[in-house]
């Protein structure tokens, strides 16, 4: 399905705290997340064991997946991070955080660790 | 001025005050309780006294205890909830932008942050147990806590 | 009792009270959640408290020397660096930056340049005023939040600018209204009373209120009535009246409206529509506030206007200062640099895919407190104390006051600050370059 990714700030989902005092483990679960509005969530037939594929042109992710009422239908909201950072976008020499095309699918392949994306970045060296 | 109405209207002076007006003044405050007025305990003035009682939310008709319950897991400490709470604005220092809370906090204060959440320091100056009128209906800092932490319960 | 600053994001609360015996920090109150655990960071598990070096594709703890020296290699080796980050560090230590980033030829920029910048210059031509946090509380009357959460990012900032009680009117949440303009129901929304306005706007379609709001400007009577971009007609003619109406309204910018787009400017739009506003109202005005995050985002502008003359992005050659059109972004996507030093930021996070990745292949010279996705690929990792709280310093807030940061305990291991570290670079290069 076609959606519009919206990544901001979340106090609760922040990096720099995760980094600092969570674990890898919870660094993964706060942000390797994504929010969508709950009718979205039944219309993918979404159940909690599934997670979801965002792609777009410049790569992919898979996250874990959340209702929040709060989020209209067709907006995936993410916190910013290193996952919401495979979607974002350079427009005109500037960055596009916000309102970014994306193609969400359910799957139940595991979710993108943060050790595969550092890897993913070493590799190029 | 819903309460003088009640009032006997004597300016008797029983109460301390020099007027009934200035008793229901303070009345409204919270300053002085129904039970402060000797002829209102009459009989003859039974119904004024209940229907006061009534619009005071009577302590004896409420069994239930007010609690007030700050959510540590959903607190982010911004302290909106102490700047709006109208005890600890109150009470609190003026400083150079207007009223702030004090630390160590002033005696009347009810919250204050710290260690990033907010705490509940004491619940006696809350104005749903102290004032009178409309202003027992506070609920402020419920409302406008944009976690969603504060909860008023009766228990 | 002393009160110091808080140094987790840019609004620079200087209420805190600090108990500490000069080696600890035991107590913090009056500081939010952010900023109780900007001070948990002295001790955070991710800490850096000695210098690292990449070795065999792991980072190694090593000496001050060796790590140096490795820094200094790369800087050598390297004929266009790219400085990048300060927006965590003091005024002091941007200073030393731009030194030494004029030393070694290289480019710098601040975190800010990507974020707010370009407005600070527009509203400045357009003559709109930017205001204060205390001008806010003592007389603001409106309070407009555009693409702005301040509740997740900058968590006083509701606090401040919206309940506390002035010094003039004495009065708090009663007299200001508040706006909020977003696509999402953010928790923001959550401090709104009966009399506030909460518009939820469709995604990408800001442009068509202003739009709307600039033709439309003081007369009620022609707003469309099937309404504009999501947003009923009747909220849209309480929307007018606000924004005319008020005689110390502030509007409070966020990244929601600072993102790019194909066909037009935003920003430049809506400050175009402020002022509008502005030449017509008879008592009153609106002015700007920008968020930002890291605690000193508007410090690095500062700095490089007063020494030399412009603000933002600045490019060496020969150890002069040259005209650029390059920004940061158009610097890492032509690969037009050949290694980087990042200071105090997580590039590696907080970047698009396609530039971390470039970031990433070449050599990267990290200056931070901690380990962040950045330092996982860097290849010299130079710790330092944490600004705010175990060095001092110079910053200003997100409204453009300056404060003094101070020190309250001595920094683990007896880092050096970043200035301290970067005036260190700054001189062995120099006496490289004598030898
Ligand atoms: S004691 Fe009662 S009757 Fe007497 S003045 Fe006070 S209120 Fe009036
Ligand atoms: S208003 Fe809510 S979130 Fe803010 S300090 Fe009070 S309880 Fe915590
Ligand atoms: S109910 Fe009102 S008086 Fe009581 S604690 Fe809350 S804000 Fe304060
Ligand atoms: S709002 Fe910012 S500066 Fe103020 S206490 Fe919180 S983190 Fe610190």
């Amino acid at each position: 399905m076609e959606f519009l990714l919206n990544s901001m700030r979340k106090i609760n989902n922040d990096q720099v705290k995760e980094h600092a005092f969570g674990t890898e483990q919870s660094l993964e679960e706060r942000l390797a997340i994504c929010f969508i509005n709950p009718k979205d969530f039944e219309k993918l037939k979404l159940v909690s064991s599934l997670h979801l594929k965002i792609s777009n042109k410049e790569k992919d992710v898979i996250v874990n997946v959340e209702k929040d009422d709060n989020v209209p239908e067709g907006t995936v909201v993410m916190p910013v991070s290193i996952w919401s950072n495979r979607l974002s976008v350079v427009q005109n020499n500037e960055l596009l955080y916000k309102n970014i095309a994306v193609k969400i699918e359910a799957t139940s392949e595991p979710i993108m660790k943060f050790k595969e994306i550092i890897n993913e970045l070493l590799v190029k060296k | 001025m819903e309460l003088y109405k009640f009032l006997p209207k004597t300016n008797c002076k029983k109460c301390g005050k020099p007027t009934c007006m200035a008793f229901s003044l303070d009345l409204l405050q919270g300053k002085v309780k129904v039970d402060d007025c000797p002829p209102l305990l009459e009989p003859k003035y039974k119904k004024q006294y209940d229907a006061l009682k009534e619009l005071l939310g009577s302590e004896e008709g409420q069994q239930k205890e007010l609690k007030i319950n700050i959510d540590d897991k959903l607190c982010d400490g911004c302290g909106i909830c102490v700047t709006v709470c109208p005890v600890n604005a109150r009470y609190c220092p003026s400083s150079l932008s207007g009223k702030a809370p004090d630390y160590p906090p002033e005696k009347h204060q009810l919250f204050q942050v710290i260690g990033g959440k907010c705490e509940l320091l004491k619940i006696e100056y809350c104005r749903r147990l102290e004032a009178g009128g409309r202003e027992r209906e506070c609920r402020v800092c419920e409302t406008y806590c944009p976690r969603e932490a504060v909860k008023i319960e009766y228990v | 009792m002393k009160r110091f600053t808080c140094s987790g994001c840019s609004l620079l609360c200087d209420d805190i009270i600090v108990q500490s015996d000069g080696l600890f920090i035991s107590e913090v109150m009056g500081a939010c959640l952010k900023g109780k655990e900007r001070f948990d960071q002295v001790s955070a598990k991710n800490r850096i408290t000695s210098p690292l070096i990449r070795k065999d594709g792991e980072l190694k703890e090593v000496s001050w020397d060796e790590a140096t020296k490795k820094a200094i290699e790369i800087i050598k080796n390297s004929s266009i660096p790219l400085l990048y980050g300060f927006s965590n560090v003091s005024c002091e230590a941007q200073d030393v930056g731009i030194k030494l980033a004029q030393k070694i030829n290289g480019f710098i920029d601040s975190n800010a340049s990507i974020c707010q910048g370009k407005i600070l210059n527009k509203a400045k031509s357009l003559g709109i005023n930017l205001t204060t946090i205390t001008e806010i509380i003592n007389k603001g009357d409106l309070i407009i939040l555009w693409g702005a959460n301040p509740a997740e990012t900058v968590p006083r900032l509701l606090n401040k600018v919206l309940f506390s009680r002035g010094k003039f009117r004495m009065t708090g949440r009663e007299i200001k209204t508040l706006v909020i303009v977003d696509p999402i129901k953010t928790a923001s929304f959550r401090v709104m009373g009966v009399r506030d306005l909460p518009l939820i706007i469709e995604p990408n379609k800001d442009i068509d209120l202003i739009r709307m709001l600039k033709e439309e400007c003081c007369s009620v009577d022609s707003i469309p009535s099937q309404g504009v971009a999501g947003i009923d007609k009747n909220d849209l003619k309480r929307l007018l009246l606000h924004l005319t109406g008020a005689e110390n309204g502030v509007i409070i910018l966020g990244q929601g409206v600072i993102q790019p787009h194909p066909d037009y400017n935003l920003v430049e739009e809506l400050l175009e529509l402020l002022q509008m506003i502005n030449e017509r109202q008879e008592k009153g005005r609106i002015s700007l506030l920008l968020m930002g995050g890291h605690f000193n985002m508007a410090g690095f502008d500062h700095v490089a206007l007063s020494s030399f003359g412009v603000s933002g992005k600045l490019e060496f050659k020969h150890n002069q200062l040259i005209k650029t059109d390059d920004t940061l972004v158009s610097k890492i996507e032509k690969e037009n640099f050949d290694s980087s030093i990042i200071v105090g930021t997580d590039p590696i996070s907080h970047l698009p895919h396609s530039l971390s990745s470039k970031i990433a292949k070449k050599p990267l010279i990290l200056i931070d407190n901690h380990h962040t996705a950045t330092s996982h690929i860097a290849e010299v990792v130079l710790p330092t104390a944490i600004t705010g709280i175990e060095s001092g310093g110079l910053a200003y807030r997100l409204d453009q006051v300056p404060i003094e940061l101070n020190k309250i305990i001595n920094p683990s291991n007896n880092l050096p600050s970043d200035e301290e570290l970067l005036n260190q670079l700054y001189r062995l290069i120099n006496q490289g370059g004598s030898e």
